[in-house]
Order: structure tokens, then C-alpha cells, then sequence
């Protein structure tokens, strides 16, 4: 159990040294992206039109970067100021769910394949969704 | 999982970045690299919770189990064990990568991956704050299709690897 113990501990080792110099790579766009893009900015370019608008979304929620709760309180704003909830809807989904900035860590960790798959289905999935929780809302209203 | 040389190279580029943002707005630069080390704080945690629990698994749990809950035959109980895995998993998705590769690389399904990977999209965490910006309507709506669509896109890639086998 020992010598199991120790090994496993080594290759967790072995694994966070790998991935590091990605990791604060990410980190630092992270922090470029925070700085440089304003919510003011994701603001002026939504126009009320439904499929604009969720291209927009997808398309920022894609590059953003940051806590969920931030595309919350973005999103929230993008409301009041007359983005549809479509485009907001998909603003947050893909938010969360895709992350351009990322990218280059998921491919190298998961190989080309997977990584191309889940976030091409991630991508459809943000369209479908937030038209189909836009929609359900309409009808629950 | 393959070699950092990927990593360094994205780690060089965005030092690059760094500096020649650096020559044009340094006070922003600066603003940036806070912003960066306040990230690494918040994850750093998170980074640790998950290298143990990867730690745990390698030494107390094998391969045979892993296919069994999360592999071809896993059923129900996989999928529950990867949704509800997804909706209550914390901090950022990268953290969670390599322990998730560990798992493929075990024998768990990669549907059942990429339906845990998109249930990430709830945050139990922030969801009263999501109520409070949305109403509860949206927010509740938003959970369903989440979960739905985490369900369907694992369906969707093991239809796919079934195809692929079955050539």
C-alpha cells in the first residue's frame, strides 16, 4: 500500500508539473482579459435582434473570461439595457461552458478529438438551449 | 496526457503579450498581472482538493471499478454519477482536467465526461444570485435545459463511439 501510495503521489506530482506552465499561462490571459475588456464594451454590441443578439452572446460569452457570477451581473445588465434574453441567455451559457482562452490547455490535456467535440457540442448547445429556455419562457409567461 | 512542450510555448506567448502590452499601458499591465495572481489565489485551493481526490482515486480505486461506475455498463448510475458529479463540482473548468483525463484514461465513457463537463454549467453556489438577476421562473427553467442538454451531448458522443466500434 506503501509503495502504491508513494507512486501515485509522484505521478499527481509529475502531472501538476506538466500541466503548470499552462495553467499559469491561462492564468495570465486571464488577468489581460479582466483588465482590457469592460463590461461596457460587451454592452454596445448587442442590438435587440434575436439571432444577432444570441450570435453576439455565444460569441462573447466564447472569449470571456472570469467568475459565473460575473456573466450574471453582465448579463443582467445587458437585460436592462434591451439584449433580448436570447442573446443573454446564450451570453451566460456560453460563459460557462466554452472558453477560447482555455483552449490550448484542453486540447493538449484531452487530444484534438475530444476537445474538437466537446466544445463544437458546447457551441450548438449554447444556440439550442438558450432558444429553447427563451421559448419556454414566452410560452410560461 | 502529453508532454508541457505546448505549455511552455502558450506560457512564452503570453509573456510576450505581457511585455508588449507592457511598453504601451504599464499601469494596466500591472492591473492585469493583480488581477492574474488574485485568480491563482482563488484556485489554488480548488488545485489542491483536486490533485488529492486524484490522489485518492489512483490509490484506492481501480480501473475495474472506474469502468464499472463510469464505464459501458455503468447505466443509470453513471449518468447520475456524472450529472450530479458536473452540478456539484466547484471552481473553474481547467482545474478540473486533469483528474478528468485520469478518468478516461481508467476506462470511463467519454460521454459520461462530456455530460459531467457541461453540467458544470450550474453553479449551485451562484444560483440565488442568478434568481435575483433572472426571477426563479428563469432559473429553474435554465437548470431543466442544462441538465437535459448535459444528458443529450453524452448520448450524442457515445452514439458516436458506438458507430466508431461497430466499423
Amino acid at each position: 500500500m506503501q509503495t502504491k501510495l508513494k507512486s501515485t503521489f509522484k505521478n499527481t506530482f509529475k502531472t501538476l508539473y506538466m500541466i503548470a506552465p499552462m495553467l499559469l499561462a491561462v492564468i495570465g490571459l486571464i488577468g489581460l482579459f479582466k483588465t482590457f475588456i469592460t463590461p461596457e464594451m460587451l454592452h454596445t454590441l448587442f442590438n435587440g435582434s434575436v439571432l444577432h443578439d444570441m450570435l453576439v452572446g455565444i460569441g462573447l460569452g466564447g472569449v470571456s473570461v472570469g467568475q459565473p457570477f460575473l456573466s450574471y451581473i453582465i448579463g443582467g445588465e445587458l437585460l436592462d439595457e434591451g439584449a433580448s434574453f436570447y442573446g443573454v441567455t446564450a451570453f451566460i451559457l456560453a460563459f460557462v461552458t466554452l472558453g477560447v482562452v482555455q483552449l490550448p490547455m484542453e486540447f493538449s490535456i484531452f487530444g484534438f478529438r475530444f476537445a474538437f467535440l466537446r466544445n463544437l457540442l458546447s457551441l450548438l448547445f449554447s444556440f439550442f438551449l438558450s432558444w429553447a429556455i427563451s421559448f419556454t419562457l414566452g410560452v410560461l409567461s | 496526457m502529453k508532454n508541457n512542450k505546448s505549455g511552455l510555448i502558450m506560457l512564452g506567448i503570453v509573456i510576450v503579450l505581457y511585455v508588449v502590452l507592457f511598453s504601451v499601458k504599464p499601469d494596466k499591465v500591472f492591473d492585469a498581472l493583480g488581477e492574474s495572481l488574485g485568480v491563482l489565489k482563488m484556485i489554488i485551493p480548488i488545485l489542491l482538493i483536486v490533485f488529492f481526490l486524484m490522489a485518492l482515486l489512483n490509490t484506492f480505486i481501480d480501473e475495474k471499478a472506474i469502468s464499472k461506475h463510469l464505464g459501458e455498463q455503468s447505466g443509470l448510475k453513471g449518468w447520475l454519477l456524472s450529472l450530479v458529479g458536473g452540478i456539484l463540482s466547484h471552481g473553474p473548468g481547467y482545474v478540473w482536467y486533469p483528474l478528468i483525463q485520469n478518468l478516461r484514461e481508467q476506462g470511463a465513457r467519454d460521454g459520461l465526461v462530456i455530460a459531467f463537463i457541461y453540467a458544470r454549467a450550474i453553479k449551485i453556489p451562484w444560483l440565488p444570485l442568478m434568481v435575483t438577476y433572472f426571477g426563479m421562473t428563469f432559473t429553474l427553467v435554465y437548470t431543466f435545459y442544462v441538465v437535459l442538454g448535459a444528458y443529450l451531448q453524452g448520448m450524442i458522443v457515445n452514439m458516436f463511439d458506438n458507430k466508431e466500434k461497430n466499423l
